[in-house]
């Protein structure tokens, strides 16, 4: 239906078409959101041995995240005296547009998807680079020196982290010979899981995903006991809103983008393919959110330097390597 | 000149990249004029995937948006942000002079551009451009794509002998 969309002509009737479809997208990651911030608060709580959310919207809290959204916007609106005002305001929305645009590629299941790029992984990484530039404006604007340590550590983090990401994904793309996340997909009906022929590039990605993510234990650009909250920390309300929101649309867009590349998407294990696509991706993506939440109950937070050094002497590294090794079983086995 | 969608995609992005770009000219602040730059390379990226060269958009804005935070932090650490020292005006002989040749750059674009006549030969560059982009690079312009990448890495090499710091000296001064 949306291949028939896209390739129709441009009108009004099309745009409507087009909006409501974004429209539906948006709320459908709102819900995720709501439900994956109560998620989180209860994983954790289960881990460390106490009960989360349990007050708000019956036994299990389902209601919690709700209450806490609308209390977020009902909130005064508070600009600091001396913040750069024109940036303060701009920079949570040049931060949350970019994490709604990756979702637009991201194929759910082989019929609901919104584009079909031949570029959709580089799409995704280039996309979500544009979050970096909101982030440093807003520790600039804040004008505190907290924020701008923060913002200062997130550019730093996510620039370098961003290699290694891309250098990983290159063993899939050579196997797949394709750019397009669909391509990738169909590739793993036939050969299987790329997590399987590529397990190196999966732990590598893993790695680099959880640290774009600023998530536990990389998660030093808002390390709360050494920076307040590190870039928006001058931040409440619906701006506040704002950051959090980017930072777990991106939670969903990189929890399918694993799903997608390494664990076959809406591909069914073998002799159950009764049960629907969606169903699969859903099962999938589940438990990638579910590990990412395990990460953040069960690691520290690494140190700065050890950061970088985990960047630029581990990562990439064995990143490349495993591009020479993937071409080079390319070149001898499969050809 | 008929009104497609298309024009108006064109027309949008191409006024944002204009407007960023007067901005970056105009504005008084480091960090306001890397973001009027954002905006600038973001729409031009924009104007490449209406010339269907997705690639190419997809790059550029990868390339930048990385290249931009670092400006902007080079801004924010390298500049002062304090003394709002307003420049001295040129005089009205300057300002003559820059306006003439405003004028001398407009026509001559203007001459260059009006004749233009580019022949409309039908390809097929627009079907898997990254694909067709891969081979030419690989095959036709191997030699410079290698050369280039000997250049960045000598210029990697240089930034990093400028940037290490002696470490014994260092134990000496303090």
């Amino acid at each position: 239906m949306v291949q028939d969309l896209l390739e129709s002509s441009a009108g009004l009737f099309n745009f409507g078409i087009f909006f409501i479809l974004a429209v539906i997208l948006l709320f459908v990651i709102l819900g995720f959101v709501t439900m994956a911030i109560l998620a989180e608060r209860k994983v954790l709580g289960f881990m460390q041995g106490r009960y989360g959310p349990s007050h708000v919207g019956g036994k299990w809290g389902l209601l919690q995240s709700v209450a806490d959204v609308v209390k977020l916007l009902v909130k005064e609106d508070l600009i600091p005296k001396a913040a750069d005002r024109p940036l303060f305001i701009i920079a949570p929305v040049i931060a949350f547009a970019p994490s709604f645009m990756v979702m637009a590629t991201i194929p759910l299941t082989d019929k609901l998807q919104f584009a079909d790029l031949n570029v959709g992984v580089l799409y995704y990484v280039a996309v979500s680079g544009l979050t970096i530039v909101g982030m440093l404006m807003a520790g600039w604007a804040s004008n505190n020196k907290y924020s701008l340590l923060g913002g200062m550590r997130a550019a730093a983090q996510m620039i370098s982290y961003e290699i290694p990401l891309v250098m990983s994904v290159l063993g899939v793309i050579l196997l797949s010979g394709s750019l397009s996340l669909n391509d990738i997909v169909e590739t793993q009906r036939e050969s299987g899981w790329f997590i399987l022929w590529q397990p190196i590039a999966f732990i590598v990605f893993f790695i680099a995903a959880t640290a774009e993510l600023n998530r536990v234990p990389f998660d030093l650009a808002e390390a709360e006991n050494e920076l307040v909250a590190g870039f928006h920390t001058e931040y409440s309300g619906f701006r506040w809103a704002m950051f959090m929101l980017a930072e777990y649309v991106y939670m969903f867009a990189m929890s399918a983008l694993i799903t997608v590349i390494f664990l076959g998407g809406w591909l069914p294990l073998p002799f159950m393919g009764f049960i629907p696509g969606a169903v699969w991706f859903a099962l999938k993506f589940s438990v990638v959110v579910y590990i990412l939440i395990w990460f953040r109950a069960t690691f520290p937070r690494i140190r700065a330097d050890q950061l970088m050094e985990f960047a630029w002497k581990v990562l990439l590294p064995v990143a490349l390597g495993n591009i020479f090794l993937t071409a080079l079983i390319k070149e001898i086995f499969l050809k | 000149m008929t009104l497609t969608g298309e024009f108006f995609a064109f027309m949008s992005l191409a006024l944002v990249a204009v407007i960023g770009g007067v901005l970056l000219l105009n504005l008084t602040k480091v960090i306001h004029m890397v973001v009027a730059l954002v905006f600038t390379f973001v729409s031009i990226a924009g104007i490449y995937v209406l010339l269907s060269a997705e690639f190419v958009a997809v790059v550029q804005v990868m390339i930048y948006s990385g290249a931009i935070t670092i400006i902007m932090l080079f801004g924010i650490m390298l500049t002062r942000h304090h003394g709002e020292e307003a420049e001295p005006k040129g005089g009205g002989l300057r300002k003559l002079l820059l306006f003439l040749g405003v004028l001398g750059f407009g026509a001559a674009v203007y001459l260059g551009i009006y004749d233009l006549n580019f022949e409309a030969v039908p390809n097929t560059l627009h079907e898997n451009n990254t694909e067709q982009i891969g081979i030419s690079l690989y095959s036709q312009y191997i030699i410079p794509f290698e050369l280039t990448s000997v250049i960045l890495l000598v210029a990697l090499v240089g930034a990093i002998v400028l940037a290490r710091k002696d470490d014994e000296k260092e134990g000496d001064k303090e």
